[in-house]
């Protein structure tokens, strides 16, 4: 008993001091009116007071009753909006890692390769020649960089591809949050030096161009749209009839791939669009459903299968869709704002632009992160016999996507979206604080930058505590989620 | 089937030969795509400020600006902000290493009445995001009178239960008949500790150190809160200072970003190996 004791002793009294002490303080302080602005030694008469509820009741309210335009619920929706951004980012790693994980070597040893190479360095210098001596130095610096890549991939292979695709997630912090900000500068930011001219010949491609034609791009994306449904229904309704997918398990995936709809709904699209995209949505869920129940033999299986599997597919197809769907908004007023002529937004300024903003940036520190050193991983650890098999079958490329890698890295893809959706819900603080300071009109204020600014900005300790607690309960319901779905991959 | 008609070979080499070109060239795009910033801030970094902003991204007839650097140091006392970081990194990473591994040994390898009832309590704490911690913890050092101070950044960190958690799980993987030999041999509990856990757990303390020295390192929103004195501030708030007080000049602000940037990519490929077997590990046991 002493000795255990003994041993625990450095670092109990620490977790005492540092953790345990600071946690009921601060669930103390949640219920009190503490602020700084009010309690200070030059108002010794304030008191510092227990208030109940009315700091978690503030929350939720905006002036007198409550109200999702509370300050607290907007940036919640912050939060979640920027936390869209992990379904990608998580496809990106998988894809990233199934390329680095396919065999680089070519037959006959690497002296094709490096015939490849030269070719590539070749070409870049045609393609130089090509665009004249105008952009000559900078054709040639990019060219070099690419040829100097291609060529380290093909001497060093696998490692050399993964080391390159691993640096921005390895450096990410302040130092590359300031490199995107003058990225995105407005007027001097190579993006929008890059983009103002292909804006422009895109303004007058669209003002030549015959009506019909700029009018049915916007339906192209609602079709986009509605395939991307149908696709997600079919394959959950496939997966269901093998006994993969449960009811249970279906129905927060399928609450997601409804919400763009719901969005869709409020925006309130104008013209037929607005009517014949949602009876199409109806049609499309209406012939899957069909099918499912008229369905004679379904194998049976447990109502919490396959969770993780439909939950990535729905987030997927769920951000495929918004992506339409904002497609659909902006290809449907592109006629009207190419007649004045098209201009880059400025980025992180703009109350529209400054979350994309900020999630492309994530994605690009995201795309090669660690989240790609397990899926690589754990591509290794699937057995080979099991693609063969599949090719014995006659199985396509995708089917051996759908049918062995995917449920093989089913663990793997539960672990990561369960540790990405728990960082990200108290995410974002960094790049707000550096990038926007939470701004335009508090476009990028996620709950950790309105815990700081609570707490050590305005002051109001009190209610920054309260905040954090509300954080609290939202990562503890995910991971109480982890548990009940979860519990299937402990073997693993 | 290996095959020895050699046109037949010839013919697979080549189909190999093509499927690897295609991999080789879609791996270099999405690399060029990714690092294409990097470039960018390299080469901004060398422009003279009359350039920043033009379309090339190569500096012109000025030509490159080295005396960037140069004039980035005397602005700001940039190595200072590196020593401080390496600094405060060094000391969490061994006091946390130290205490976990203490504390992970007594959950492990030792029976004590409660220990599964702290244990438990310790793995509770995990659960809580840091940011609950934050703002009473800001009152715990002003009450000290830690604020603006190095220590006030190492002492909060220096203590974690998922540290401990780490080691405990490495530590239950060392089989057990070990301890039974060491107590046959009279071996005390420290001896024990010390000449065999401790030498086994070699992997979980890199891993573990890995994790704490580059999380410390980054750290952002505590040195953030406690800082006050710029010859006091880590890396990442002395480049937040200078992007505030600097920000106009881009050229200058892409040197300190180079010069924070690059180090840290000379680490990585130096110790990818040991990097990349942590991270793989941690997420299992983790």
């Amino acid at each position: 008993m002493l000795t255990g004791l003994a041993f625990l002793a450095p670092n109990i009294v620490g977790v005492l001091t540092f953790t345990v002490f600071p946690v009921v303080f601060s669930l103390t302080m949640a219920f009190t009116n503490w602020d700084l602005t009010q309690h200070n030694r030059f108002k010794p008469d304030a008191s510092i007071e227990f208030v109940g509820t009315d700091n978690f009741e503030e929350m939720a309210t905006a002036g007198e009753s409550f109200s999702l335009d509370s300050k607290f619920f907007r940036f919640l929706g912050n939060t979640l909006f920027l936390m869209m951004g992990i379904p990608v980012s998580v496809a990106g790693s998988l894809f990233a890692a199934m390329l680095l994980s396919r065999d680089l070597r070519a037959g006959g040893g690497r002296r094709y390769l490096w015939l490849l190479a030269g070719a590539g360095l070749v070409a870049g210098c045609a393609v130089m020649a090509v665009l004249g001596m105008g952009g000559a130095a900078m054709v040639l610096l990019l060219t070099g960089v690419a040829g100097g890549i291609l060529v380290g991939g093909v001497t060093l292979g696998q490692t050399f591809y993964r080391t390159l695709f691993y640096t921005p997630h390895f450096v990410a912090g302040v130092a590359t949050f300031i490199l995107w900000k003058k990225l995105y500068s407005k007027e001097t930011g190579p993006i929008n030096q890059a983009l103002d001219p292909a804006l422009g010949a895109l303004a007058s491609a669209v003002n030549t161009a015959p009506a019909p034609v700029v009018g049915a791009l916007p339906w192209l994306a609602g079709l986009g749209m509605l395939w991307l449904l149908s696709f997600a229904l079919g394959r959950m309704k496939r997966m269901w009839l093998d006994g993969d997918l449960g009811l249970g398990a279906a129905a927060m995936p399928l609450a997601l791939l409804s919400v763009p709809w719901a969005v869709l709904w409020q925006a309130g699209l104008p013209g037929a669009a607005g009517w014949l995209l949602p009876i199409g949505a109806g049609g499309v869920a209406l012939v899957h459903g069909l099918r499912a129940a008229r369905a004679q033999d379904r194998f049976p299986g447990r109502s919490a299968d396959g969770f993780g599997s439909a939950f990535m597919l729905a987030t997927l197809a769920m951000t495929g869709q918004l992506i339409c769907l904002g497609l659909v908004i902006a290809l449907g007023r592109l006629p009207a704002m190419a007649a004045d002529g098209l201009e880059p937004p400025g980025w992180l300024n703009n109350y529209s632009y400054a979350k994309p903003a900020l999630m492309v940036m994530a994605f690009w520190a995201a795309m090669g992160s660690n989240n790609m050193l397990l899926y690589i991983a754990a591509l290794t650890n699937v057995p080979p016999a099991l693609y063969e098999a599949a090719d014995i079958d006659g199985a396509r490329p995708f089917d051996r996507f759908w049918h062995v890698t995917w449920p093989q890295l089913a663990p793997t893809t539960f672990f990561i979206v369960v540790m990405a959706t728990i960082h990200g819900l108290q995410g974002g603080f960094e790049m707000a604080r550096v990038m926007t300071e939470g701004g335009p009109a508090g476009a990028t204020t996620t709950l950790s930058y309105f815990v700081y600014q609570e707490g050590f900005e305005t002051g109001r300790l009190g209610f920054a505590s309260a905040v954090a607690w509300a954080l609290f309960l939202l990562v503890f319901v995910v991971t109480l989620f982890n548990w009940k779905f979860g519990g299937g991959y402990a073997d693993d | 089937m290996p095959t020895t008609d050699p046109r037949a070979r010839l013919h697979a080499d080549l189909r190999k030969t093509a499927g690897a070109s295609a991999l080789h060239i879609v791996l270099t795009v999405v690399a060029f795509c990714l690092f294409l910033p990097f470039v960018w801030m390299v080469m901004t970094s060398l422009k003279h400020l009359s350039e920043v902003g033009l379309e090339s991204w190569l500096p012109g007839e000025r030509g490159f600006q080295w005396g960037n650097y140069a004039q980035v140091l005397e602005e700001i006392p940039f190595i200072r902000f590196y020593v401080n970081s390496v600094f405060v990194a060094s000391c969490v990473t061994f006091l946390q290493i130290v205490t976990s591994a203490l504390a992970a040994f007594s959950f492990a390898r030792l029976k004590w009445r409660g220990r599964d009832t702290v244990f438990l309590l310790y793995l509770s704490t995990m659960m809580l995001p840091g940011l609950v911690m934050m703002v009473p913890n800001f009152q715990i050092m002003i009450y000290l009178g830690l604020v603006d101070t190095l220590s006030g950044l190492i002492l909060p960190a220096a203590f974690t239960a998922f540290g401990t958690f780490l080691l405990r799980q490495f530590m239950l993987s060392i089989p057990a008949s070990l301890d039974e030999a060491a107590e046959i041999d009279g071996a005390s509990k420290w001896r024990l500790f010390w000449d065999v856990i401790l030498p086994l757990s070699r992997p979980g303390l890199v891993t573990l150190g890995i994790f704490t020295f580059m999380g410390t390192y980054n750290s952002f929103f505590w040195p953030l809160v406690m800082l006050k004195s710029e010859h006091k501030y880590t890396l990442p708030i002395g480049l937040l200072a200078f992007d505030s007080s600097a920000g106009q000049s881009t050229h200058l602000l892409m040197a300190a970003v180079t010069m924070s940037v690059v180090p840290m990519v000379i680490v990585f490929v130096l110790l990818q190996k040991q990097l990349v077997k942590g991270i793989q590990l941690g997420a299992v046991k983790g």
